[in-house]
């Protein structure tokens, strides 16, 4: 059953809403609205009992240069009580827009990254103030218009200047960077000082995971109001996909976050997949699931010991750190990269399982459970662990449906939101497994979740192994097909195959028009990717919909009134990774 | 002649005593990274000389030929204090802490402390209380958030434990019926003399306090590194970093163990089976346990909050000393 929301349920909207159109591509479901009734439409989705799209997952804008009018919001929401989503668009009159934010408190920050990257003014905003670039920037850099490898203006000649050296005939223009008085400006404008001081928690400090800048405003140690500014990672990625084949982009999907590459990837390819209706073999889908299983091991472990860390549990640190890397020989030896593995390919994966990685992996399954105890036993009941995170950043199903929290950060609160289960992509559907719930939605439950989720993956792990076994000589990537790149053993047997390779390396996988949304269950949340394409080599849009930029939305409504020493055991609970967040 | 003969007698001891600190204080430095090399499943330093066993020194080396940078907008004469206020008073400790009783050797009658004040006990604590202020001060000195809210900490933490180890310390006194160190010991009679066995709830709030003092693990609030980058220390650097944590977690905890020791488990008391050095060997093997003790605990566990230890030290330990003193009392009186 798709999770997309039926063609003939949204049709009955006609007769409410005069200029509704209703469009389908695949299994996704879009609709269409006029300008002047999105926010009566929205709200009435959200608020009929009939479609009830309570939860907030993403907003977005595309630019369509050549139309008039020229940009088009997409907003993507879910509907918890029928477990259906649906695509919601409409065309923005000039520049100016209503906003969300008072029927989602999450549209908040997509609305500043829309303004930020496509110049668009929602009004109603009520801070409307850069996402990610500073605020004296003058351009907005995801419109068409805007070329991908910047405006140079800012002259900057390079030392070596005058020597006639070929490889130093650098360009002595450059892009803008913002300088000290520009960052001033970005800060006054998203804080204003009320109590004692103003604490700049980041952007480089111990306790941020990242380059994170905080701001608290602070009365003695009580955190009486705060923002955040991120941006310090935005590499402008969605960007960048727009020049590259879609092969092309899954590296940048591992730098995203870093942390648990093959989650990120193997959410990408599927939704690539899709776009181009691919259908990857059997065992692929095998590895795919058992390999971000293994990831998703990777990355809680990371977050515990990090966590722990923060909290002054040094030692944990290094107890996980150990299990970590036993995952990361894992990975090494079947993808050949420790942490930035790129070992999803469209159409199945890289390489095929090397031989002896099953019986490593069933060591690690043994092994593994004695360690979760050890950890447990240190953490679990101790006192002062139980102090620090009880109460510590409650979450109400409320918040989770208005800020579209995701990952543990939903299921903390009890909401059972796991796309691994809602939306079943590779083996997710054959292999059996329990999602934890939380019940309080503290940083307590968040800990409990996440170990629980840890036992899980290896449950999960130890099924695809017994499957793979079976699967031994099966292909491990779907070569047949057109879009799928064929191995580096037949290019180098069959001329046939050289061509394909060529052609596919150098036009991409000319996709079909049409546009797609798939997630995936990252550690983090729901990693989604957005894809609009118009029948070219690469996506005509890419819109990343980061589960920790969202997650991570939520952190100055539950900081505020608690102190310093919380904001390190809430933001380890949240955890997010910034490289994800920023994009 | 015989002032003159003490107080050469006195100076000589004063230095070898300090001169031992430091040294000691240097190789407690390596027992403490061993010793968490090997909780966490590492080797700790390995490189330098046998097993690092010169590893202090070229540590020392390291520190001392440090760019020492001091911010242009500190206090300067705070800035410069603090570190040095937070060291001496520590290392001032020892001018009561007696490691044995007096012994001849070669003719010689050899006293192994510096001075048996009968108010040894109360001077140890005055002195341990003025070496926080070179926490407050360096926190207040470096004109810098983060150190200010370390040094806050501190005074907020510093006001809850002392109390208690005011009173704490209050049982073994009634016991002993003497400040003086050397009596608190002398008043431990045999294996089942020791303190430890009639005062337990005492024991349990020193360890608490020490730990508080010493900042170490559970209550080390003033340096959570995870929140206030590195505490009240953060604008510090080179030797007068480097005081810093001699003071509170070399020495300071080396010293307020020894403290323990003669409190709760007869000082240096023992069998006598090495000789005349056997009240040494006693006594420092007792002190390295407490010492071990402490660095397990700080290497397990994670960090309390500031208003959890004030709450555990107001709430909890207070009561608990005096409900001590109380019941302490109660089994003098009908004792006799």
């Amino acid at each position: 059953m798709s999770i997309w929301i039926e063609k003939q349920k949204v049709e009955e909207l006609k007769k409410l809403f005069s200029s509704v159109e209703v469009y389908e591509y695949r299994d996704v479901v879009w609709v269409e609205v006029d300008t002047q009734y999105i926010k009566n439409f929205l709200k009435f989705l959200k608020e009929d009992p009939n479609y009830s799209f309570k939860m907030f997952v993403d907003f977005t804008v595309v630019d369509h240069p050549l139309h008039n009018p020229r940009f088009q919001a997409v907003y993507i929401l879910y509907s918890p009580d029928f477990n259906k989503r649906v695509i919601v668009k409409s065309w923005i009159n000039g520049e100016t827009h209503p906003t969300a934010t008072d029927i989602w408190k999450g549209a908040k920050w997509a609305e500043r990254e829309a303004y930020d990257m496509f110049g668009i003014r929602f009004e109603g905003h009520d801070n409307l103030v850069r996402m990610f670039l500073w605020e004296t920037y003058p351009y907005f850099p995801l419109r068409k218009d805007f070329p991908k490898e910047g405006i140079k203006e800012v002259y900057l000649p390079s030392l070596n200047e005058g020597e006639n050296i070929p490889s130093h005939d650098y360009d002595p223009y450059h892009t803008r960077v913002p300088t000290l008085e520009d960052l001033e400006i970005t800060e006054r404008k998203r804080i204003n000082k009320q109590n004692q001081i103003v604490l700049n928690w980041g952007p480089l400090h111990p306790g941020t995971h990242g380059t994170i800048w905080f701001l608290f405003d602070m009365e003695g140690e009580t955190i009486k109001n705060c923002d955040i500014i991120l941006g310090q990672l935005h590499r402008g990625i969605e960007k960048l996909a727009e020049d590259l084949t879609y092969t092309q982009i899954i590296p940048y999907t591992d730098r995203m976050d870093y942390i648990s590459a093959i989650c990120s990837n193997v959410a990408y390819v599927n939704a690539v997949e899709k776009i181009l209706d691919v259908e990857p073999p059997e065992k692929a889908k095998w590895i795919r699931t058992m390999m971000a299983e293994l990831q998703r091991i990777n990355s809680h472990l990371l977050w515990l010991g990090t966590t722990a860390l923060d909290l002054g549990a040094l030692t944990m640190f290094l107890y996980t750190f150990r299990e970590r890397e036993k995952l990361m020989d894992i990975i090494e030896g079947i993808a050949g990269i420790r942490l930035n593995s790129s070992f999803m390919r469209i159409g199945g994966v890289r390489y095929d399982l090397p031989e002896g990685a099953i019986e490593v992996i069933e060591h690690f399954i043994k092994d593994f459970p004695s360690r979760i105890k050890d950890y447990e036993d240190l953490l679990t009941k101790n006192r002062i662990w139980i102090k620090r995170n009880k109460d510590v950043g409650i979450v109400t199903k409320e918040d989770v449906y208005q800020y579209g929290l995701t990952g543990v950060m939903a299921r903390s609160a009890g909401v059972p939101y796991d796309i691994r289960y809602i939306q079943p992509t590779d083996a997710y559907g054959e292999v059996d497994f329990e999602i934890p719930l939380g019940t309080v939605g503290d940083a307590y439950d968040r800990y409990l979740i996440r170990m629980e989720e840890m036992k899980q993956s290896l449950n999960i792990v130890r099924q695809c192994v017994d499957k793979l076994k079976t699967l031994e000589n099966d292909k491990h990537i779907a070569t047949e097909n057109p879009y799928v790149l064929p191995t580096l053993q037949e290019t180098f047997t069959s001329i046939e195959a050289m061509v394909k390779d060529f052609n596919l390396r150098i036009y991409g996988e000319q996709a079909p028009i049409g546009e797609v949304y798939l997630s995936g269950e990252n550690p983090r949340g729901e990693l989604g990717f957005y894809i609009v394409s118009k029948g070219e080599g690469k996506p005509y849009r890419l819109r990343i919909r980061s589960g920790a930029f969202y997650n991570l939305q939520a952190f100055p409504e539950l900081i505020r009134g608690r102190t310093v020493a919380d904001a390190v055991a809430l933001l380890g609970s949240i955890d997010p990774v910034v490289g994800e967040t920023d994009r | 002649m015989e002032i003159l003969g003490t107080v050469i007698g006195v100076v000589v001891k004063s230095l070898i005593f300090i001169v031992g600190m430091f040294l000691a204080a240097a190789y407690l430095t390596l027992i403490e990274r061993k010793f968490a090399g090997h909780v966490q499943q590492r080797p700790g330093p390995l490189h330098v000389g046998f097993h690092g066993l010169l590893q202090p020194i070229a540590d020392a080396l390291k520190v001392l030929t440090k760019e020492d940078i001091v911010p242009a907008n500190v206090d300067r004469v705070l800035f410069y204090l603090a570190s040095l206020l937070a060291f001496v008073p520590a290392i001032m400790i020892l001018a009561v802490i007696p490691f044995g009783e007096p012994f001849t050797l070669f003719g010689i009658e050899i006293k192994p402390y510096i001075t048996d004040l009968n108010v040894g006990l109360i001077l140890a604590l005055a002195f341990g209380s003025i070496s926080i202020y070179g926490v407050i001060f360096a926190g207040w000195a470096s004109n810098s958030k983060y150190p200010m809210i370390g040094g806050l900490r501190k005074a907020a933490v510093l006001i809850g434990y002392e109390v208690a180890l005011g009173f704490a310390m209050v049982g073994p006194l009634m016991m002993a019926g003497s400040f003086s160190l050397r009596e608190i010991v002398a008043a431990q009679d045999g294996f089942f003399g020791a303190f430890i066995w009639y005062q337990p709830i005492a024991f349990i709030v020193i360890l608490f306090a020490i730990l508080a003092e010493t900042g170490r693990t559970p209550f080390d609030v003033q340096e959570a590194e995870a929140e206030l980058v590195s505490g009240y220390n953060t604008e510090y650097s080179g030797m007068k970093f480097g005081l810093f944590p001699l003071a509170e977690w070399y020495i300071g905890t080396f010293v307020l163990s020894a403290i323990a020791v003669i409190l709760f488990f007869g000082g240096w008391k023992g069998p006598q089976i090495f000789g005349f050095l056997s009240p040494f060997i006693w006594f420092f093997l007792k002190v390295a346990m407490m010492f071990m003790f402490f660095l397990w605990v700080h290497w397990t566990l994670p960090r309390y909050r500031v208003d959890q230890i004030t709450e555990i030290a107001w709430k909890v330990m207070l009561p608990l000393s005096l409900l001590n003193i109380f019941i302490t009392a109660i089994i003098i009186l009908i004792k006799g």
